[in-house]
C-alpha cells in the first residue's frame, strides 16, 4: 500500500470517528434541544402519532424530538434498556416501560423521581393500578401513559342464537360454551393465552385473583393456596376435561388467539383491548358480531383482570430533564390523551378521559372498560417481579401441560419465590 | 539474521483479537465469582459458589440434558442426510446446477425467519405440518413433540451446510479409486464403506465440529419456536443463561452459566481437534 492511499484511509476513519461522535451531540447549532424518546412499536397508524409529537414541537420551537421505536417484543425492549442504563447512556432522554419494569427500574436508580411532576393532588386523575405501578418507596419514578387489561370477548351472534348471556361465573362460560359447541360444527369454546411466556402469568393470575387467591402476601410467597391450586386445576381442566379450549392452548400467545377468533372459530377469547380494533376491520369474519365484557370470577368472588399498559419515564443520565417533562407532561395531557385513543384506540389512563362524550361515540365499549381498569392489579409490582416471573412461567407451563401436578407446580414455585425473596433481601 | 519484523505484522491482529475476544472473556469469567444483581446493588464476592449453586440447580441440569440431546440428535440426522444428499448430486444429472443451488436455500434464510415459518408449520390449528399428516398433533405444546419439533426445524436449517462440505470432500477424491474398485468387482456398499467414507472422514470430523459447537450453543431456533417452553422442555443452556443475564439481570450468576457453556463448547472441540490430529498424521 503506498503511503498516499495509506493517509486518505487514515483520514477516512479519522472523519467517520468525528461524524460518529458529534452524532451523540445533542445541542445543533441553533440552541435547539433534541429530545431522544424510545418506545415500542406504535399499533396502528405511526403518521397520527407523528403528528401528535409535531404539535409538541410547535408548541415548544426549542425542542425537536426525535423517536426510536424499539423493536416490538417487550424482552427485547427490556434488554435494551437494561444494557444502557446499567452502563449509563445519556443517549436516550424519555423511555416508554412496561407496568413491570418501573419498580425493577427505580430501585436499580434509573429513573428520575417524578414526584413534582405528579403533586399527591394529581395522582388521583389516573387509575389506581398504574399508579401503584409508577410508586416506589412512595416516589413516582414515571406518569402512566396508556392502560391495557385483560378482557373477555365473546360471539354475540352465537350466544343471541342459543338465547345465553355473556357470563359472570367461570363456570358460566364452561357451560355456555358447551352449549355452542355441541350446536356448531368445528367451534373451540375459549381460547386464551397458554404459552410459557409472561401472557401465560397475566392469564393465570386473572384466575388466582378472580378466586381470591395472590402471589405475595407480607413479604413472601403466598402462592401456594388453596385458592390458587383449584384455579390452576381449573385451566387445565378447560383443557382436558371440559374441552372447551383446545390443547393449542398452551402454545398460544395474543395473535394466535386473535386469529383464531377473528376466524370465526371460537365462542370465547381472553385478549388485551387491541384486539377490538382488529376484529372489527373491514373485511373481518366476525365484524359486528363481537361482544366484550369483564372478565368472569369463580362463584361468589370478584373478578380481577391482569393490567397492562406503558409509563413514560426519564433516564436518571439525560442531561435534559427539563425538556423531558415537558414532552412526559404532554403526553399525559388530556388533550394528548384524547388524540391517542382516538387515532390509535389507545385506552387513556386518565380517568376522566372515559366521561368524553367524543371518546364515548367513537368508542362504543368505553364505558365499560372503566369500569374493568378500576379494578384491574398489576402483576405483583415489586423490583423482584422479573425474577419471581421467570419462576412461574414453566411451573403454570408444567401444571397445563401435566408435567406436574397444580399442587406440585405450586410448591415447587413458592419454594423458589421464597428463596430468591430470601437470597435478595439478605 | 533473523527477520523479526513479523510481529510487527501481526501486532495488530493480536490486539484486535485481546480487545474483542480475550478481554471480555476474562471479564466474564471475573463476574462469574461475584453476586452482581445491579437492580438491588449487590456486587459481591462469592467465590466459586455460583459454580457450587449450578450443581444443585436443577433447572440448570434440565437445559444440559436439553442441550445435549438436541445437539446429540440434530449433529447426527444431519450427518446421515447431508452425506445421503451429498452422494446423490454427485452423480450426473441434468440441472443439477439447479438443485445443488435450491439446496441452499435453507441454510441461507436467517434463522429467526425460518424459526417464524417453522412456528406457522407446527401450529396446531393452521399448520401445514398437521394438514399434511391428517393428524391434529400440538408440535410445540406437548412436552414430547415440542423438542423434536426444533430439532426438526433445526435439521431442516443446516442440513444445507453439511451438504455443501461433505460436497466438497467427494470432489477430492479421485476418480481413479471407483474405476479400479469397480474392475475388482466391489459393489455400491463397499465402494461406499471402504472407499468413500474413509476418504471423507477428515471433512466429516470438520463438519461434526462445526455443527456440533453450533448445535450446543443453540438458541434462536427453539426460542423462537417455544421460548424454552413447555415446562422448559426445550430450554437450553443458551436460553437459560440468556434469562438470567437479560431478563432477571443476574450478572454474576449468568456469566457463570455462560462460562460453563463455553467450557462445554470447549471441550468439545478439544476432543474433535485431537480425533483430527490423529486422522492427518495416518
Amino acid at each position: 500500500m503506498t503511503t498516499r492511499s495509506l493517509r486518505i484511509m487514515t483520514s477516512l476513519m479519522l472523519i467517520s470517528i468525528l461524524a460518529a461522535s458529534c452524532s451523540g451531540e445533542k445541542k445543533d447549532g441553533s440552541g435547539t434541544t433534541v429530545l431522544v424518546f424510545k418506545h415500542g412499536k406504535i399499533a396502528g397508524d405511526y403518521a397520527e402519532f407523528k403528528k401528535l409529537l409535531d404539535r409538541f414541537e410547535r408548541q415548544n420551537p426549542d425542542i425537536r424530538i426525535k423517536d426510536e421505536i424499539l423493536p416490538s417484543s417487550t424482552d427485547e425492549q427490556h434488554q435494551f434498556y437494561v444494557i444502557n442504563l446499567e452502563g449509563k447512556s445519556a443517549d436516550f432522554d424519555v423511555l416508554s416501560m412496561d407496568v413491570i419494569w418501573v419498580p425493577e427500574f427505580a430501585r436499580a436508580g434509573w429513573l428520575r423521581d417524578m414526584s413534582g411532576l405528579l403533586p399527591p393532588k394529581r395522582r388521583g386523575d389516573f387509575f389506581p393500578g398504574p399508579m401503584r405501578a409508577v410508586t416506589y418507596h412512595n416516589r413516582i419514578y414515571a406518569v402512566p401513559w396508556y392502560i391495557d387489561a385483560g378482557l373477555l370477548y365473546y360471539r354475540a351472534d352465537l350466544l343471541d342464537k342459543y338465547g345465553l348471556k355473556p357470563p359472570d361465573t367461570w363456570e358460566e362460560l364452561v357451560r355456555t360454551a358447551r352449549i355452542v359447541m355441541s350446536g356448531e360444527r368445528g367451534m373451540y369454546g375459549f381460547v386464551w393465552q397458554g404459552k410459557q411466556y409472561e401472557g401465560l402469568v397475566c392469564n393465570t393470575l386473572e384466575f388466582f385473583w378472580s378466586n381470591g387467591g395472590r402471589v405475595l402476601g407480607r413479604g413472601k410467597a403466598a402462592i401456594d393456596s388453596p385458592e390458587n391450586a383449584q384455579a390452576l386445576a381449573f385451566m387445565k381442566d378447560l383443557i382436558v376435561k371440559y374441552k372447551i379450549s383446545p390443547p393449542l392452548v398452551t402454545t398460544a400467545v395474543e395473535e394466535t388467539c386473535r386469529r383464531i377468533f377473528g376466524g370465526g372459530r371460537a365462542v370465547y377469547m381472553r385478549n388485551w383491548p387491541y384486539a377490538f380494533k382488529v376484529l372489527e376491520r373491514r373485511g373481518s369474519a366476525v365484524r359486528g358480531k363481537v361482544g366484550v365484557s369483564e372478565l368472569p370470577a369463580f362463584d361468589g368472588r370478584k373478578p380481577r383482570s391482569a393490567l397492562g399498559g406503558w409509563q413514560l419515564g426519564i433516564n436518571r443520565y439525560s442531561r435534559h430533564a427539563r425538556e423531558a417533562e415537558l414532552l412526559i407532561g404532554f403526553l399525559s395531557s388530556p388533550e394528548a390523551q384524547k388524540f391517542l385513543a382516538l387515532a390509535l384506540g389507545y385506552n387513556p389512563a386518565l380517568k376522566s378521559m372515559y366521561r368524553d362524550p367524543d371518546l364515548r361515540l367513537a368508542r362504543p365499549f368505553f364505558e365499560r372498560l372503566y369500569r374493568i381498569f378500576m379494578s384491574a392489579r398489576p402483576r405483583p409490582a415489586s423490583p423482584y417481579y422479573m425474577m419471581i416471573t421467570q419462576v412461574m412461567q414453566p411451573e403454570f407451563s408444567a401444571a397445563l401441560t401435566g408435567i406436574k401436578s397444580p399442587q406440585e407446580a405450586l410448591e415447587s414455585a413458592s419454594r423458589q419465590i421464597d428463596h430468591l425473596l430470601g437470597v435478595v433481601g439478605r | 539474521m533473523r527477520d523479526d519484523r513479523g510481529t510487527g505484522f501481526t501486532a495488530p491482529a493480536v490486539v484486535l483479537l485481546t480487545l474483542v475476544t480475550a478481554y471480555p472473556l476474562a471479564y466474564v469469567l471475573y463476574l462469574s465469582l461475584f453476586r452482581k444483581m445491579v437492580i438491588f446493588d449487590i456486587s459481591k464476592f462469592i467465590g466459586a459458589d455460583n459454580y457450587l449453586y449450578m450443581l444443585h440447580d436443577a433447572r440448570f441440569w434440565n437445559a444440559l440434558e436439553n442441550t445435549a440431546y438436541i445437539t446429540l440428535v440434530s449433529v447426527a440426522l444431519e450427518l446421515a442426510l447431508g452425506v445421503g444428499i451429498a452422494l446423490l448430486i454427485n452423480r450426473p444429472f441434468r440441472l443439477k446446477a439447479v438443485a445443488r443451488a435450491l439446496i441452499l436455500v435453507p441454510w441461507a434464510i436467517p434463522t429467526v425467519v425460518s424459526a417464524k415459518m417453522w412456528e406457522w408449520i407446527f401450529n396446531t390449528d393452521s399448520g401445514v405440518m398437521n394438514y399434511l399428516l391428517g393428524a391434529r398433533i400440538n408440535w410445540l405444546g406437548s412436552p414430547f413433540w415440542a423438542i423434536h419439533a426444533a430439532v426438526f426445524a433445526d435439521v431442516w436449517k443446516t442440513t444445507p451446510f453439511v451438504v455443501i462440505l461433505i460436497y466438497a470432500g467427494l470432489q477430492v477424491i479421485p476418480r481413479e479409486l471407483f474405476l479400479a474398485a469397480r474392475c475388482d468387482g466391489a459393489g455400491p456398499w463397499q465402494i461406499f464403506r471402504r472407499i468413500t467414507l474413509p476418504l471423507l472422514k477428515p471433512v466429516i470430523l470438520v463438519v461434526l465440529i462445526f455443527r456440533s459447537l453450533d448445535a450446543f450453543r443453540i438458541f434462536d431456533t427453539v426460542y423462537v419456536l417455544t421460548g424454552g417452553g413447555p415446562a422448559n422442555t426445550t430450554e437450553t443452556l443458551s436460553i437459560y443463561a440468556y434469562k438470567l443475564l437479560f431478563q432477571t439481570l443476574q450478572f454474576g450468576y449468568g456469566s457463570a452459566m455462560a462460562v460453563v457453556v463455553f467450557l462445554c463448547v470447549g471441550l468439545i472441540s478439544v476432543l474433535y481437534v485431537k480425533m483430527l490430529a490423529r486422522e492427518s498424521a495416518w
